[in-house]
């Protein structure tokens, strides 16, 4: 993603770079339509790429940067050795800054009648009441928009030597954005 | 060529066994011969990673399992602090390198277990992951207690299970904790019986007791099927080759 940046020298590289294709995106999300019909088995892959070399050397302009851009958008990790160090660096955590007010998408994991158990990739879930607009969407599977308040519930109580945890975090649900119900409806 | 160097190496062993003799009080001569047998025993333990546990896993197989979650600075034990990478905000990430050895040398402990026949048992006191653990010790052809411990299993376990036991060779603790406020009562017992443990010990644990401690994630129930799978398949490479020597022995 980064080498993207620096090359971006043409209309086809800058739409491919505002779309943020990272590492852990598939190809088929990148911008080009090119690299949607790119085969994901070996040596058909090696043919296009052999091919799309000669015509390199032919084509000129914009098609001949649009062929290097689809090219650099597929990911070349077959055997990349990541650093624990580089992995927390571009992790989604880091992203995410003071987590205090940020809005994540959660995957409820558990009911319990009228509580929802979200999990939204965190060390621990949070744990949410159904709310009354669109509540029998709210099941397992389904995807939900959480506002974290607290990422732990652990404060320190007087008189105590550590705090006292409550293996939660703290959030407020904000809506539904998919639900296996509402599927199945819209299905029929 | 291999076989020369055993057989230099049982005979350095035989010359410091006579040495070391002089010492005792033994009245038999040390003059054991070397057998085959004996050699093939010998070998799975010269090695540093017998059964390569190493290709189980990976420092991303365990980023994306969130093992290196910790808890907040607040309820950081002191013992865990070399193990950590830093704190992120307030929130406390584990250095997944130290992990990742301390995982390895855990896992190669528990092939050797499973070789040598030994009774392993898996502990978990938190109730979200308690059916997982008990799945993976029956899968794995061991051993779970995730119920409330009553107090002398351990100690007391001819007088409390009426006849003689024999008590496990390995505990692996999945969380050592009992709830926020106390340590497993498991951890201190195996230690008194001189039972090797192994444990997963989070931020707000204390690794002392343990002997082969991995610092890591014990909440999630991402990381703790990892640790599982983990697990199983070490036990599962130590069966396999314990069966594949009876098999060549008989």
């Amino acid at each position: 993603m980064f080498h993207l940046k620096q090359s971006s020298q043409s209309i086809g590289a800058m739409v491919l770079a505002t779309s943020r294709v990272t590492r852990l995106m598939r190809p088929s999300i990148a911008v080009s339509s090119r690299s949607l019909c790119t085969p994901a088995s070996g040596p058909p892959k090696e043919v296009q790429e052999n091919i799309s070399e000669e015509t390199l050397n032919k084509i000129s302009g914009f098609a001949k940067s649009f062929e290097k851009q689809s090219q650099l958008a597929e990911p070349k990790e077959v055997e990349q050795n990541y650093t624990f160090a580089s992995l927390l660096r571009n992790s989604k955590l880091m992203d995410l800054g003071d987590p205090v007010g940020k809005v994540v998408i959660g995957k409820i994991f558990h009911v319990v009648e009228d509580d929802l158990y979200i999990d939204f990739g965190w060390k621990f879930h949070c744990v949410c009441t159904r709310p009354s607009v669109r509540g029998e969407e709210y099941v397992r599977g389904a995807r939900v928009r959480i506002q974290i308040k607290d990422l732990e519930l652990s404060s320190r109580f007087l008189g105590s030597s550590t705090d006292l945890t409550l293996l939660e975090a703290d959030c407020k649900l904000l809506g539904v954005i998919s639900s296996p119900i509402r599927a199945a409806v819209s299905e029929k | 060529m291999k076989m020369i160097s055993n057989c230099l190496r049982q005979r350095s062993l035989l010359t410091t066994q006579i040495l070391s003799r002089f010492n005792s009080t033994a009245i038999e001569p040390a003059t054991t011969p070397v057998t085959e047998d004996q050699v093939a025993k010998t070998k799975p333990l010269d090695h540093p990673d017998y059964f390569r546990v190493h290709n189980l896993f990976t420092v991303k197989d365990l980023f994306d399992a969130r093992v290196h979650y910790g808890h907040k600075e607040g309820s950081l034990n002191d013992f865990m602090r070399p193990y950590l990478y830093g704190s992120r905000l307030g929130h406390l990430i584990f250095d997944l390198d130290i992990t990742a050895e301390h995982l390895r040398k855990a896992l190669n402990f528990t092939a050797h277990v499973a070789y040598r026949g030994g009774i392993i048992c898996f502990f978990n006191r938190n109730a979200l992951n308690a059916h997982l653990v008990e799945k993976t010790a029956l899968e794995s052809g061991e051993y779970a207690h995730t119920r409330f411990w009553r107090g002398g299993i351990f100690t007391n376990a001819n007088h409390q299970f009426g006849a003689v036991t024999r008590l496990p060779d390995l505990c692996i603790f999945l969380n050592t904790q009992n709830n926020i406020l106390n340590q497993h009562t498991a951890v201190r017992d195996s230690a008194k019986m001189l039972i090797p443990t192994i444990g997963i010990v989070d931020t707000n644990c204390n690794p002392n007791l343990i002997t082969y401690p991995v610092p890591g994630n014990d909440d999630t129930p991402s990381a703790i099927e990892l640790y599982c799978n983990l697990f199983k398949a070490a036990i599962l490479r130590g069966k396999e080759e314990r069966m594949k020597f009876l098999q060549d022995n008989n």
